[in-house]
Parts: C-alpha cells; structure tokens; sequence
C-alpha cells in the first residue's frame, strides 16, 4: 500500500516537471532567447503552483474526489499541452498568451495535488513522517523527469509525444487513487468511466501524433518539427535545434538559419551594389523576406516589388516573431509592395520597369517550376529591365548538379543576355551557384553596404572564378516546349543520392 | 435545422471524400439533324432575298476558310463564305467557359517543313514564325506526352515500362525504316507534291508491319494508336502509304508541335477576325443548280446567283446538293465523339506530372488534351481536358448508328469509365461533360484511295467553274492538306476571274 502511494507522489512530481520542461523548452524553440523563456516559465510556473496551495485550503468535502479530479485535469491539460502550444504557433498570432495560461492552469492543477494528498494521507502516518516522505519522493521523481526529459523523451519520443505519455501516467495515478482510497469517495463509477476516457483520449493522442507526425514527413527531417503547414501551393515546413532554424518548402530545404547570410549576401550585393544608381528593385519568390533585408541596405533603392505566390508564407514570414527576428521585419518596410501573383503570367501583365531583379524560385524539381527558367521566361523578364539593370538567378549547385547550372547559365543567353556567373560555399547547401545576367559588362562593385557578415570587396571577385570541377559544360538551353533543365536536374541530384 | 444538418452532412462528404457529384452536360453542335434532312431532301424554306455574287464558297472550315484568305490576299473581294452551322471552323472550331477555352477536335499543327509554303506564310502572318524561326510561346510546352500503362504513368507515348529486347529492337528497326521514307522524299505535306503511285498504297498498314516481321504488341499498339489518333481508323482500314506518312512525311527537329488552348480555333479565330465580312454563318446551301451559265445556290432566306462555285464542304455531301455532281465513291469517312471535361480540382496523382497529351494504354479511346497545359502559371486549379473517341474498331455505319442510338448518359458513363482506369477519383472531379458526336469527322485513307481515279477525277473537277476543295480530296484530314485544297481552289477561280497571282509550286 504505501509503495504504490509514494510512487504515486514520484510520478505525480515527475508529470509536473516534465510539464513546466516542456513549456520552458517549447518557449525557447518557437521564440528563442531560452534564458528568458526559462526564466519566465519557471516563475509562473512556481507561482501558479503557490495559487494552487493557497487554494487547497477551500477544498473541505470530498477530497479523494476532488483529488483524484485534479489529476485528471493535469493528466489532461498537461498531455495535450505541447501539442495545444504547437497548434498556436502555427495557427494563431497569440502564441504568448496561450503559453502561458497553459503554464499557469498546469502550474495551479500541480500545486494543489501535494496539499490534498497529503490531507488524505494525515491520517494514517505521523506528520513528520508523511512530511518526510512525501517531499523525498518528490523531490525523486523531479530528479527523474529532469534527467529521462533531455536523454530519452526529447529525442525518442519528441515534445508532442512526450507530453501525451506524462498525461497517461496522471491519468492512471488518479485510475489507481479510486482503488487506493475505495473507503474514502463512495460511488466511483463515474470518475472511473471518465478517467478511461481520459486515458483513451490520450492514447488516441499519441497513436495520433505518431500518424500526423508521419504525414508531416516528420521522419525526413533530422530536427524538430515546430511548424507544418499545407497551403494551397506547397507545405511549408520549419524545423529547430537549438538556434538552427530550417525552413522546407515541399521537403526541399530553402535556408538555415545559421549561414543563410552567406546565401543572401551572395544573392543580392554582387548584382544590387555595382548599380549605384538602381532605385526599383524586384523579388521574384522569396516570400520570406531574406533577399528583401538585404535589398534595404541600400538608402537609395526607393521601391522594392515583391512579388510571391503564396500569402500564406508572406504572413507567416511577417507576423511569427521568430521568423520576423530573421528577416528584420523586412516584409513591414515601407519601401516594399507585396504582390500574391504567380511570377510568369504577373510579367506579362505588368508595366512596370525594374533596376535590378531577384530571381529566388525553388528549384527546378518539376516541369510547372522549370517554366520559371525558361528562355521565354527570361525573355519576358528582359522587357522589364531598365538599361544599366541588372537580373541574379538562384541556379542550383555547379558542382552537385554542373549541367542544371550551366543550363541556366546558357538558357539566359539565349533569352539575349550577357552572363556572369558565379558561385559560393554555404555549408548547409554545399557549393551553390548564381548567375547575374544584363545587357553591359559587368564590374564587380568596389565598395558594399556595412555590415555585411560574409561578402567583401575585396573577395568578391573570386567568385566568379570557378574551379575545374565546376567548370561549364556543354548543354542545351532550357525552352518551355523541350525543358531539359528538369530532366538534367533530375538525374544529377538523383546521382548524388544513390 | 435542415441548413445545419446539410452543413453537418456537407462536412462529412467533404472530409471522405468521396461522394461524387452531380455531373451535368449534353450533346453540343448537332448537326446530324441538319445532314439527314439534306440528305433525305426534306422541303426546305424558299429563299426571300436573291443575292448575285461572282463566286460563292460552301463550307467555313479550315479548307474555305483558306480558300477566303487566299482570295482576299489576291485582292479578289466579290465572294460570299456559306457555313451551314452557327459557329465557322469545321474541325477547327473551339469552345470556351469560365475555366478555358477548348478544343472540339483538331488541336495543334506540327512545326511546317521547309516545303509547307502556304502553312509557314500563314504563320508568319499569325506571329507563329518569325522569319522562319518558331515563336517558343506556342509551341508545346514540356511535358509533352504520357502514356499510362501497367498501372503508372510514364512519360512519351512509346511504351516503355515492361518493354522487351525484342520490343526496343523493333522500335529502332521501325524508327530506320521510317527514316529512309523521310529521306526518300515521297511523303511530303501536302501529299499532292511528292505523291507517286506506290504499290504501299494498296495493302494495309497493319499487312506492311506484318510483313516486315514487326511482331511486337507494343509497337503494334503504337502504330494502331497513331492511325486511329490521325485518320478515325484501325491500322488494319488504312493504307500503309497512310500510315507511313504520318510517320516519315515530318522534318522538322525542334520539338513541337503548336498548340492552343482552343487547339486550332486559335487559328479560325485569327482567320476569322480578317475574313469576316465574307463568312455568313447558319446558312444552309440545300441546293445547287445551273442556271445557264450561272449558279443558284439556295439557302433558306437567300438565293445567290453566281458565276462560280467552291465546294469546300465535305465532298460526300456534294451528290445531296449539287444538281449533276460527279459519283462521290470510294469516301469513307471515320465516326467521331469528343468530349470536353470540365474538372474542378484535379485528380490525385503521384510521379510524373500531367502532360499535355494523355494516353491510356489499351483504352478504345484517345485519351485527352489539357487546355489549361499552355498556360503560363505554375499551377492551375481547374481545368478542361478534351476527350477524344474514334470508334475504328467496327465498319463506320454500324459505329454512326451506336453513335447517333445512345444517350447522353451512356457516353458520359462509357469516358468515366475509361479514365477512372487511370484517374480512380476522376468522378469526384468532374463538374460538366459535354459532347460533340461526328458521324462523318474525317476521310479515312483506306488501301487503294489515294490512288484512286475517283480521289482524281473529284481533285481535277472544274466543270462549269465549280471547284472541290475539302481536305477529303487528300484522303488525310490534317490542317495543313485543308488549307493546300482550300488556296489551290482559290487560285482556279482567279484564273477565270483573271485578278489571279498564279501560285508556283516548288
């Protein structure tokens, strides 16, 4: 009997730990700046759990029904916590709101299960003795729950998962109190009818997590899920470990936080910073705001015109804070128009004359995205450009895929421009390649914004030299009725794989 | 309450998923009615309005419609275009809702060879070529053709999944074969420039293959795909002059063909938007007689009096109208049935993407064009594929009786099936299904026709200044033999009305 009671306490410590753990780590992933989180998650935690001694004192009757209620409520609220935390991160605007009254209403159900177990239990041990061993068992099982949390729950189980298996244990804790303490409720029936439910609710959730986890490809990426979303052009996806934040547009990896400068840097200021004069600007893809960043470096560019198919990405790249931390809250400048419109029929439609222009497209992994590198393409494109302007591709890996690259390469040539290529090392992409492409010589700018992390002027001419395993090859240009950029893409990446 | 448990219910479809729609549609531009009451010379209306005019031309499809552009090109403006249905173009007419415009049957024209004279001014007029470059823009976008078999779609027609040896051997024999054709020069466009009397032209395609030891069913399906696809019939009903021509009479390298989200409408609407003023559209011409030395031509408000007359209406027609027309013998013309499937989301998939044409294999039908294919967008949410049936398998007066018979519900259910071989959810996709039946679609090339006197006697006719200009006259219904027939008539009216620029052929 009194085994069983104090490994009841040892898990009832364990789940609350594990609560506030994951509240305090969910925090930090979503929102970064852990010490703060952790900071803020632990105090109102702890200050929840002081409401919730304070308020034991009103529980007179039915405390063994009371209690074993209360366990039901945090085996509930807690199991289903992280997921509720997820949901709001990806689905609403208010995501510290709802952290922490989650992390309050956890902290206060926690805070009154030691006061009233320790009620139930006054009469049948001395007090120094109930005292003595409550808090060691406790203190036991935070022990547990803060060593098992790091090692095992987070990388084998995951948050979700993790917090649902907490659930259960609360959940079976109160299962278990209606047998211990049969002589002290009365009629039981009801509250074990509904500790099954909770516990079938429950277990469904994990069975489920498992599936939705599964379906959200959670197994191709090597972190944490933190946000999985399925517009009505592509699935967005973004994943955490530690500061590393790693966006996914259909599985294909777009940047990582830790070294996307080098990516943007080398996107946008060898073309934007040798045309002094350039003061319209234009975003082709690039929804999340990353090249725009870059772009307003320069006071004398007036207007940038973004122009990117999915308002889904544009909303999420302007309003979630993390995201927003990223890019510099790029996507609120003044300077910058947005435009939801597919890019191809959009050039057709507008008027309007551009400086310089990004080209920031997903690869070409399909003939509906190869379209967007076609010389019909490039051509439509070419009618926009004022006379000293400037047009930088994103071109895929010289050296993964060498003939997709200089496909491109060749297939703005024959749209009638004059090429440049160049290329530059960004570890989580490997060797990438760009091309910039205009009317004039081109002459690598003699001096670049301040602040720049990776590109100098100094340096910036080596990359347009390309080593021998890089260098051109002889391909065909890519036409809309004969894309063979596709089909070379295809088997180069294919190649890598295998 | 009833608005919430539809709502309620509503939901539940929407999350299985599979309840299927209501689909709707019909049977579109009938002209059957029209046919039989010309050819059971049912009592027409008299004419009101008498009209005298030098020449008339019978016939708004592709090969009067050049036969019109020919002539306003010359400078020759007295001539009126009589088209018998509310809509100019024949088999190149077009369709349009609020998703795309459509095809109602011919869909693209190949890249013209260097000796289509008359295809490439038309399409340097139309901005198709450019000094003799191809505008990109039109011409077919990648990628260009699938084919489902053995349960997956994989890219090209030729069937490769599951192909033997043997199999590929024969593709590559047949491929030289085809080649030495090509380089022989006899199959050219418009066949009349190259044509000699060819002892090929007397057995059928599927005997030359038999012949030349092409065993292998994929090849066989291939080629039967390509008669029934260009000429309504089974290898086995077409001459293997015919057949072969379809593969050895293009020269062209880049890859084509050009093609329109209405198919060749785009090409009529262009024409149209020159030759308007000629073309009166729902006029019938029942009657044609001589009057002297002119012509009466009857329709039902006016008369026109004219000195000479183009027949640019399928030749068949002629002993039904024309007072004293030669025996049109020997014409045997394919059955047809299209049908434009609107779909308001696209059907699951998984490999390759959507092609412009898609083909299933060992299906009695085509298969079907994407309108939306040339569309400039990434993606598209909503489309209309156009679905092509020609019923080869039995003689073409029992297939026009089994056309004419069944209702529209029994077509609709005959494509459904056929599609949800390779699209399982295509019912949950389809909104409207409309059908165009065609008893007589296009002339077949069967053995023996091309070098008939008869397909002679017609082509040189030009008795009492009247001329026949159908594609018919080439035994192959494609754009490029409408419009040669079309302006080759044309040049024999300005020679008597002597405005004429004599054409020379290269």
């Amino acid at each position: 009997m009194s085994v069983i009671l104090f490994l009841s306490v040892f898990l009832i410590a364990a789940c609350g730990l594990i609560y506030e753990l994951i509240a305090g780590t969910l925090a930090s992933y979503l929102l970064g700046d852990s010490v703060f989180q952790f900071s803020t998650v632990i105090g109102a935690y702890l200050f929840a759990m002081g409401i919730g001694s304070f308020l034991s004192r009103f529980i007179g009757r039915g405390l063994v029904a009371r209690f074993i209620s209360i366990e039901l409520l945090v085996g509930l609220v807690g199991g289903f916590s992280s997921s509720l935390l997820f949901l709001a991160f990806a689905y609403t605007q208010s995501f510290r709101l709802i952290l922490y009254l989650v992390v309050i209403a956890v902290g206060t159900l926690v805070g009154l299960e030691i006061p009233l177990l320790m009620r139930i239990l006054k009469d049948r041990y001395r007090f120094g003795e109930l005292i003595s061993h409550v808090l060691t068992f406790d203190y036991l099982g935070a022990l547990g729950a803060s060593i098992l949390f790091p090692l095992v729950l987070v990388p084998k189980l995951g948050m979700v998962r993790s917090a649902m298996l907490f659930g259960i244990m609360n959940t079976a804790v109160a299962l278990w109190s209606t047998f211990l303490f049969r002589d002290q409720i009365g009629p039981r029936a009801a509250l074990q009818a509904a500790c099954l439910t909770a516990l079938v609710a429950l277990g469904l959730g994990m069975a489920g997590a498992e599936r939705i986890s599964a379906a959200a490809d959670n197994n191709l990426y090597a972190d944490e899920v933190i946000l999985s979303k399925e517009t009505r052009y592509q699935r967005i996806v973004l994943t955490r470990w530690k500061d590393d934040i790693r966006l996914f547009l259909n599985s294909h990896l777009q940047f990582s936080s830790r070294d996307e400068y080098r990516y943007h840097e080398a996107l946008v200021h060898p073309g934007l910073a040798a045309i002094p004069e350039a003061r319209s600007v234009l975003v082709l893809g690039g929804g999340d705001g990353l090249a725009v960043r870059e772009i307003l470096k320069y006071p004398g560019v007036q207007k940038i015109t973004l122009v990117d198919l999915d308002p889904e990405m544009i909303k999420l790249f302007s309003t979630n804070p993390m995201l927003t931390r990223l890019n510099g809250n790029s996507l609120a400048a003044s300077k910058l128009r947005v435009i939801h419109a597919d890019a191809f029929p959009w050039l057709g439609e507008t008027q309007d004359m551009f400086d310089f222009v990004v080209v920031d497209f997903p690869d070409p992994t399909s003939y509906s995205l190869g379209k967007l590198y076609t010389t019909v393409f490039y051509r439509a494109l070419a009618k926009h450009l004022s006379r000293q302007a400037l047009v930088v591709v994103q071109s895929t890996s010289p050296l993964f895929a060498r003939q997709s690259y200089w496909c491109i390469v060749e297939t703005l040539k024959q749209a009638g421009l004059k090429t440049f290529p160049y290329h530059v090392y960004v570890p989580s992409f490997g060797e990438w390649g760009f091309v910039l492409a205009g009317q004039y010589p081109y002459e690598p700018p003699a001096q670049l914004p301040d602040g720049l992390r990776f590109l100098s002027a100094r340096t910036l001419p080596e990359l347009f030299h390309f080593p021998t395993d890089m260098l051109p090859v002889d391909v065909e240009p890519n036409r809309l009725n004969d894309q063979v950029l596709v089909r070379y893409y295809e088997r180069e990446w294919r190649d890598i794989a295998h | 309450m009833t608005s919430r448990r539809r709502f309620l219910s509503a939901g539940l479809i929407g999350l299985t998923a599979k309840a299927e729609r209501a689909i709707t549609g019909s049977f579109v531009n009938e002209s059957q009615a029209l046919g039989h009451r010309l050819r059971d010379r049912t009592s027409f209306a008299k004419p009101t309005r008498q009209v005298k005019v030098p020449l008339v031309v019978v016939g708004g499809g592709m090969a009067g419609l050049s036969t019109a552009w020919r002539l306003d090109k010359s400078g020759f403006h007295d001539f009126a275009l009589l088209e018998m249905a509310p809509q100019a173009g024949g088999n190149a007419r077009w369709g349009e809702n609020e998703v795309s415009s459509y095809p109602w049957a011919a869909h693209y024209v190949p890249i013209p060879n260097r000796k289509s004279l008359l295809v490439r001014e038309l399409f340097e007029e139309l901005g198709l070529l450019h000094d003799g470059k191809v505008e990109e823009r039109h011409l077919c976008f990648s990628p260009q053709e699938r084919l489902f078999l053995h349960g997956r779609w994989q890219e090209d027609l030729e069937p490769a999944v599951g192909a033997t040896a043997e199999d590929r051997k024969q593709y590559r024999e047949f491929e030289n074969h085809m080649r030495q054709f090509r380089a022989a020069g006899e199959f050219t466009i418009p066949i009349d420039l190259g044509a000699k009397p060819s002892p090929l032209d007397r057995i059928s395609m599927a005997d030359w293959l038999h012949q030349n030891g092409f065993s292998s069913p994929y090849l066989n399906w291939y080629v039967n795909y390509a008669c029934r696809d260009d000429y309504g019939a089974l290898a086995s009903n077409v001459s293997a002059w015919a057949g072969i021509h379809y593969f050895a009479s293009r020269e062209n390298e880049d890859k084509g063909p050009f093609t329109w989200p209405e198919g060749n409408g785009w090409i009529t609407k262009r024409l149209l938007t020159k030759l308007a003023r000629y073309v009166k559209t729902g006029a019938t011409v029942y009657r044609i007689a001589r009057d002297g030395r002119r012509l009466r031509i009857l329709t039902e408000d006016t008369e026109y009096s004219a000195e000479a007359l183009i027949f640019a209406a399928p030749t068949f027609l002629a002993p039904y109208i024309l007072e004293g027309a030669p025996a049109v013998r020997g014409f045997e013309y394919s059955p047809w049935l299209t049908a434009n499937l609107t779909l308001d989301r696209l059907p699951r998939e998984r490999g390759i993407e959507m092609a412009w044409d898609n083909v299933i294999y060992d299906s009695p039908a085509l298969g079907y064009v994407v309108a939306t294919h040339q569309n400039l967008s990434s993606r598209v949410d909503r489309t209309v594929w156009t679905y092509y049936w020609s019923l080869a398998e039995a003689a073409p007066a029992h297939s026009r009786r089994l056309l004419l018979d069944k209702d529209w519900g029994y077509w609709k259910e005959a494509i459904l099936n056929d599609l949800a071989r390779a699209h399982p959810d295509i019912r949950t996709c389809v909104s409207r299904i409309d059908i165009m039946r065609m008893g007589h679609a296009m002339v077949r090339p069967t053995p023996g026709f091309l070098g008939s006197t008869e397909r002679k006697t017609l082509t040189n006719y030009s008795v009492g200044n009247i001329w026949f200009a159908n594609s018919d006259l080439s035994g192959i219904s494609i754009f490029e033999e409408a419009q040669y027939r079309g302006v080759s008539a044309a040049d024999r009216a300005l020679r008597v009305f002597g405005g004429a620029a004599a054409i020379h052929w290269p």
